[in-house]
């Protein structure tokens, strides 16, 4: 029992940090039909950042967050200034700013590399190593409450709605749509440098972490579907629980745990495309 | 190139090439050749038939593996291994190919991304079949009628297989079912409308550039005489990508001149900047999207049609 519960909260926190990669596809593919790719290296520059600011610099830790945090956000509007918005001012199909975006994730990945060579760094934990997988669960509640208020309860979180349900029309009614986007794809990149950030104390920072995150939060999206915000979370938590459970469980080698997202995803496209909560009407 | 004679002479002036250059640039150029055979089915994959997946490399390195199990762990004749690993890379294709090209988006992307390193994973954790992390070493190509087949003569077998993706593409691209291919890539509604089967066309088009990647993984597992995982990493799977977008996506000219210059440049680079040159192909890729979507041909043609 003991250890069914340790499994838990592991699980849990786990869970955390793919709904909050699938959180940060999901704001940008809700007005834009964009999937960002580079958002596992986006976490990648996050946990970066952390063992840059509070490892090695070691600045406290709310002081180091939010330079993480505010950097994150530079980062995915430059992103978005430099591989979106000019194919989209262009009228160019939707497919290549997702290519352009691919070649942003091996700029962001091989320059990490440069400056930060390949070997794993450690970045330190706010309240101690027993206490990392709580502070990940409730921070990651924090975020997910803060961005289902900006959706539900303001004016621009219902802008993004409108866009997302028809962008001509939400054009029509003076709604800025490079606005929108510039505000998504900056927003997508702090929730994902969060969870670089979260993560990077029990996996280290590496230059190789941010493609298994990036399968991972996008099949917890496919599995919570991509209308609602609390479904990311419910995916997440679901995909890390299956993981959790069948390396705990099954007669597998560990590393076997990777073909979790692969199978459910396959799973879900095959029996409920739509996501386990499906949008509003 | 529209008659036999065309690709007799094709075949014959590439063959050639091989008995001119030593050991080391006969393996560097039979490599270039695969890179190309490997650059042309992905071309039909992504820039015809637009399907942006992950997997093909994968299905490259299924293929060599495939073929090796088969000869030297189970120990079935050569013919047999070869038809054996075609049948394992179709079985794959279509289990993945046809849940996730039922929905439209990017789900193929994803799926195959998954599967890439699901691939490297069982690599790793194969134990004795697949050789785990130091993959199988130490075989031979078994000799066939009695002959050994080594040296230039090897790259004539992959100047072969190269010719012949090429003629298969090639053929496919100017049939009805490569007209099916663009029309379901440019608009699967209007193309559904035509009387086009969607699901069915997109997954032919996958199952069978993937055999293609397959029957050319078969090939290089006998280029090095060892297979192993992190030849067939993900790096490679965004290197072929960006070979034919920079080269020149739906063109079979532009997936060959982007894998040549792919592939070459490397060589160039690596006096200058080690092994960072991954950083200059993903610039390029941007820069492509941005500056030049037609790449490197599209250059070509202004240049030569101003």
């Amino acid at each position: 029992m003991r250890d069914f519960l340790e499994l838990s909260i592991s699980a849990a926190a786990s869970g955390c940090i793919y709904g909050l990669i699938a959180l940060a596809y999901l704001l940008m593919i809700r007005p834009t039909g964009i999937i960002n790719f580079a958002v596992g290296e986006w976490a990648m520059v996050g946990a970066f950042g952390g063992f840059l600011l509070l490892g090695r610099i070691e600045l406290p830790y709310p002081v180091g967050m939010a330079a993480v945090l505010g950097i994150m956000l530079l980062v995915g509007w430059a992103t978005e200034r430099i591989a979106v918005r000019p194919l989209v001012e262009r009228g160019a199909p939707l497919l290549a700013p997702i290519l352009a975006l691919l070649g942003m994730l091996v700029v962001f990945r091989e320059s990490i590399s440069l400056g930060f060579g390949p070997d794993p760094h450690q970045v330190p934990e706010p309240f101690g190593f027993e206490h990392q997988k709580t502070y990940m669960i409730v921070a990651t509640l924090i975020v997910f409450a803060g961005v289902w208020l900006f959706f539900e309860r303001t004016t621009t979180g219902k802008a993004f709605e409108a866009v997302s349900l028809n962008r001509k029309a939400a054009a029509l009614m003076g709604i800025n749509l490079p606005q929108v986007t510039a505000f998504s794809f900056a927003g997508g990149a702090g929730i994902a440098g969060l969870a670089g950030l979260l993560v990077a104390p029990n996996i280290s920072a590496h230059y190789l972490m941010g493609v298994p995150l990036a399968i991972q939060g996008f099949t917890a999206l496919v599995i919570g579907g991509v209308g609602r915000v609390e479904g990311a979370l419910l995916g997440g938590l679901l995909l890390a629980f299956a993981e959790q459970l069948t390396v705990r469980y099954a007669p597998l080698p560990a590393g076997y745990a990777q073909g979790v997202p692969l199978l459910l995803l396959m799973l879900f496209l095959l029996v409920r495309p739509t996501g386990l909560l499906r949008a509003r009407a | 190139m529209r008659s036999l004679a065309g690709w007799i002479a094709a075949a014959i002036m590439l063959s050639a090439v091989a008995f001119f250059l030593g050991g080391y640039y006969n393996d560097v150029y039979r490599k270039l050749l695969l890179w190309i055979a490997l650059a042309l089915g992905y071309n039909f994959l992504f820039g015809i038939s637009g399907q942006v997946a992950f997997s093909h490399f994968a299905f490259y390195g299924i293929g060599a593996y495939a073929v090796v199990i088969f000869l030297f762990h189970v120990g079935l004749p050569l013919p047999l291994a070869l038809i054996l690993g075609i049948v394992v890379c179709a079985l794959i294709a279509l289990a993945v190919a046809i849940p996730s090209t039922r929905l439209e988006g990017f789900y193929l992307a994803l799926a195959t991304l998954a599967l890439a390193q699901l691939f490297i994973v069982v690599l790793n954790e194969g134990g004795t079949i697949t050789g785990g992390t130091g993959g199988i070493v130490d075989y031979r190509l078994p000799p066939i009628f009695g002959l050994r087949i080594v040296g230039p003569w090897y790259t004539v077998v992959i100047v072969v297989l190269v010719l012949a993706t090429y003629a298969v593409l090639w053929r496919l691209d100017r049939s009805w079912f490569g007209r099916a291919c663009r029309a379901v890539r440019d608009n699967p509604e209007a193309a559904a409308a035509m009387g086009v089967n969607v699901a069915r066309t997109k997954v032919i088009a996958f199952t069978l550039t993937s055999v293609l990647a397959g029957i050319a993984g078969m090939a290089y597992a006998f280029v090095d005489n060892t297979v192993n995982p992190p030849i067939f990493g993900l790096e490679n799977a965004f290197l072929l990508l960006f070979m034919v977008i920079i080269g020149g996506a739906g063109r079979h000219a532009g997936a060959i001149v982007g894998a040549v210059a792919l592939y070459l440049l490397p060589f160039v680079l690596s006096p200058l900047i080690g092994h960072h040159h991954a950083l200059v192909f993903g610039v390029l890729m941007v820069a492509a999207i941005l500056i030049q979507p037609r790449g490197l041909i599209g250059i070509y043609d202004r240049l030569r049609r101003p």
